[in-house]
């Protein structure tokens, strides 16, 4: 514990800034988010909107499989569900981009708690099948539903306006990204605080348990559900608002092993960790494919082993964190910050 | 901590140099191969098709007397990670023309090429969408779209056996369904019959029912879209079996060696469309050329697939587009690059392909090939044929 960092009651304990050092720090990275458009050319800008949106998802399926205990296995068909509701709204029924986002994400939070029901009588493994379904059955929907999703083709999305500024860039987009980063995040902190967030918690340790101390599953399991679906949904839009063009192809099977490793990377049951696990996961293999093209430009014979190389160290990296530290990066993150909590008097 | 502030120190300045832009005036080439991941078969060779015609530009002096420089990298056949990279590379190097990995990064990326970037741009792909130039100028393809490889299989149909029964048998992809709405036009314009549409994922072992089904259906011709071998040779196996007598054919993926190999001695049952010649055709000057480079630069190498004719024909439509737009007023900009690249008309590339008329910012001409069991090479068994 700091030095003169005094927690008397539980309402202390559970303050999102909890110290002046907290508040500091936060300020300080906000006014770097803030500095960074202004600093940083059309790649980094794009990763950073990439980060951005792979925040969110990661936030909402930590929501449901790291705080209830629930696996998903449908999280990339949801996302395609809120990305198709905006993309369709906006150019199908003129609705603005503004109001597309929540209604994208109620959509998918629906299609979220259908494919949730089966979570009341099934658990682990059988319920990793069952949100697996949703992967076919929203796949097939939108290859198959053209005169909607225009199938194969796909649908261009015009940028987001506010009366005649465009966000047709990364560094205008990226303001928008902010936003709900920060609107996610935010109420993802609030929520795990909450007596659902802590009902979620109850749930995922014991749910027997949790019923008999009077949380009704079926409420919470089908709102955890909906929550990590509507954050889907919401990541989805915004994705193939950015891209202009959202086709079937978006939304392989591959995406939801993504966002499931980005979640057990970063920490399981971690608003941070999913924060961290985003990162790692989208910028880590664009780390490497930097330095790759670096050795190829010095050495143009080595190419062709070091390319293929790079996804041998990405595989290494995530397997080497899992041994090392299976709580995740935000086991780490929480270890340098006790580190420097007591410097330089630490013992 | 030390050691681990510096190190994110370094990441943060190492993604900050890479950022800095190199602004040049030497005509630049910059490309995204999906060098790794499921496309990598074709990934490998087009890289190095597109370093060898820069090297042989290059050696033969450049544009004019000035070097192409030429910067690529792995996309690994996914799209985030393809647009990520043509991104960087845009902003490392500010190339004027780029190449792309795949349709679907075409896709994303074709309204900001037109809007921002601005840049000639070709890709591994042959959609439509991507020879359209009232739509986008900038974006073309040194082939014949999906749709008129389809065409040339179907005018090939047409003169061998009039008002013949067709079957598309065709990939749940967006590569294996983009040419079917064409092809079923096209058909009943040239009086065939679509009988059947078999579709089956990438890789389909069990094919009992589609075989027995195109059976049922007396087809005659089986046209494959959106697979490169599997499951093509699959049902060729499998159709002797079941008593299925029709002819199959294929569009430019699946027209290359590995198919041939698969299939055996029952090479010659398989007729397929290809916008190129082929490596081992050394009686044409290009070829020759080719074949010698190779023995050259790469000893070891004994064989150049379709895809490394596909970068190799792109590259010098790129090269000879740079020449052109060279002569004019203000060089390699934008609309002059575009400009030079739709007036190329008759240019000869040594047979590769006939010579090249640009037409809609596509190449809409392809020649017939068949398997052939002894010799395991493709041989030509129609003239090349134009779709325009």
């Amino acid at each position: 514990m700091r030095c003169g960092d005094f927690k008397e009651n539980y309402i202390d304990d559970e303050e999102l800034f909890p110290s002046p050092f907290t508040k500091f720090w936060l300020a300080l990275f906000f006014i770097f988010l803030i500095a960074f458009p202004f600093m940083a050319n059309a790649h980094l800008l794009y990763i950073a909107n990439m980060i951005g949106f792979a925040v969110i998802g990661a936030v909402g399926l930590n929501l449901l499989a790291g705080f209830t205990g629930q696996i998903s296995l449908g999280h990339a068909a949801f996302i395609g569900v809120g990305a198709y509701t905006s993309a369709i709204l906006v150019t199908r029924y003129g609705i603005s981009f503004w109001l597309s986002i929540p209604l994208a994400g109620l959509v998918s939070a629906l299609a979220g708690m259908v494919i949730g029901i089966p979570s009341l009588r099934v658990k682990g493994l059988y319920l990793c099948i069952a949100t697996l379904a949703a992967q076919f059955i929203f796949g097939f929907t939108f290859v198959h539903w053209e005169s909607m999703t225009k199938g194969i083709t796909g649908i261009h999305i015009p940028p987001p306006a506010i009366g005649g500024f465009q966000f047709d860039t990364e560094k205008n987009f990226y303001w928008i990204t902010l936003l709900f980063v920060i609107l996610g995040v935010g109420y993802a902190r609030n929520l795990v605080r909450s007596k659902m967030g802590r009902a979620f918690v109850a749930i995922r340790d014991r749910d027997l348990a949790a019923e008999i101390m009077g949380i009704n599953l079926f409420r919470y399991k089908l709102s955890a559900f909906a929550i990590s679906s509507f954050y889907a949904g919401v990541a989805g839009a915004l994705w193939v608002s950015f891209l202009k063009v959202v086709t079937p192809e978006h939304f392989p099977f591959m995406l939801c092993i993504q966002y499931l490793a980005m979640v057990i990377v970063g920490g399981l049951g971690s608003v941070i960790g999913s924060i961290f696990g985003a990162v790692f996961m989208t910028l880590i293999p664009e780390i490497l494919n930097v330095l790759s093209d670096m050795v190829k430009s010095y050495s143009p014979g080595m190419g062709k082993l070091i390319i293929p190389f790079k996804q041998v160290v990405f595989g290494s990296l995530i397997v080497g964190f899992l041994i090392f530290e299976p709580r995740g990066l935000a086991e780490i993150w929480s270890r340098i910050k006790k580190f420097f909590t007591l410097w330089p008097f630490s013992y | 901590m030390k050691k681990v502030s510096f190190c994110i120190l370094s990441l943060i300045l190492l993604l900050g140099l890479s950022g800095i832009a190199n602004a040049q005036k030497l005509p630049t080439i910059c490309a995204v191969h999906p060098f790794t991941g499921p496309f990598a078969f074709a990934g490998i060779e087009g890289s190095a098709a597109m370093q060898d015609v820069v090297d042989m530009t290059n050696e033969a002096g450049g544009i004019n007397g000035k070097k192409i420089q030429y910067y690529w990298s792995d996309g690994e056949y996914k799209n985030d990670v393809g647009i990520a990279a043509f991104k960087r590379l845009y902003a490392q190097y500010t190339p004027q023309v780029m190449f792309g990995q795949s349709t679907g990064m075409t896709k994303a990326l074709g309204p900001e090429i037109k809007s921002r970037y601005k840049v000639l741009y070709s890709a591994y792909t042959m959609t439509s969408e991507a020879a359209n130039p009232k739509e986008n100028p900038y974006l073309f393809i040194a082939a014949p779209t999906y749709a008129e490889q389809f065409g040339v299989l179907l005018k090939y149909i047409a003169k061998e056996k009039p008002g013949a029964n067709i079957a598309f048998f065709y990939g749940d992809s967006e590569f294996g369904r983009e040419p079917i709405p064409a092809g079923r036009e096209m058909c009943k314009k040239m009086g065939l019959n679509v009988v059947a549409e078999e579709v089956s994922q990438v890789g389909g072992v069990d094919l009992t029912t589609q075989i027995l089904d195109m059976k049922a259906k007396k087809v005659d011709y089986c046209i494959f879209q959106g697979f490169v071998s599997n499951p093509i040779a699959t049902v060729i196996k499998q159709s002797k079996d079941y008593g299925l007598n029709a002819k199959f054919m294929g569009t430019f993926w699946s027209t290359e060696k590995q198919l041939i190999k698969e299939l055996g001695p029952l090479a010659g049952e398989y007729v397929g469309v290809s916008a190129y010649s082929f490596f081992y055709q050394d009686d044409l000057p290009m070829m020759k050329k080719i074949k010698e480079w190779t023995k050259k630069k790469y000893p070891t190498v004994e064989y150049r697939s379709q895809s490394y004719m596909q970068n190799f024909m792109t590259t010098l439509l790129f090269v000879e587009s740079f020449k052109r737009a060279d002569k004019m007023k203000g060089g390699f900009t934008a609309d002059n690059m575009v400009q030079a690249f739709q007036s190329i008309k008759n240019y000869d590339v040594g047979g590769l392909m006939p010579p090249v008329t640009i037409k809609d910012n596509s190449i809409p001409v392809g020649r017939v090939y068949r398997g052939n069991a002894s010799t395991m090479q493709f041989d030509p068994v129609s003239d090349w044929i134009r779709m325009d």
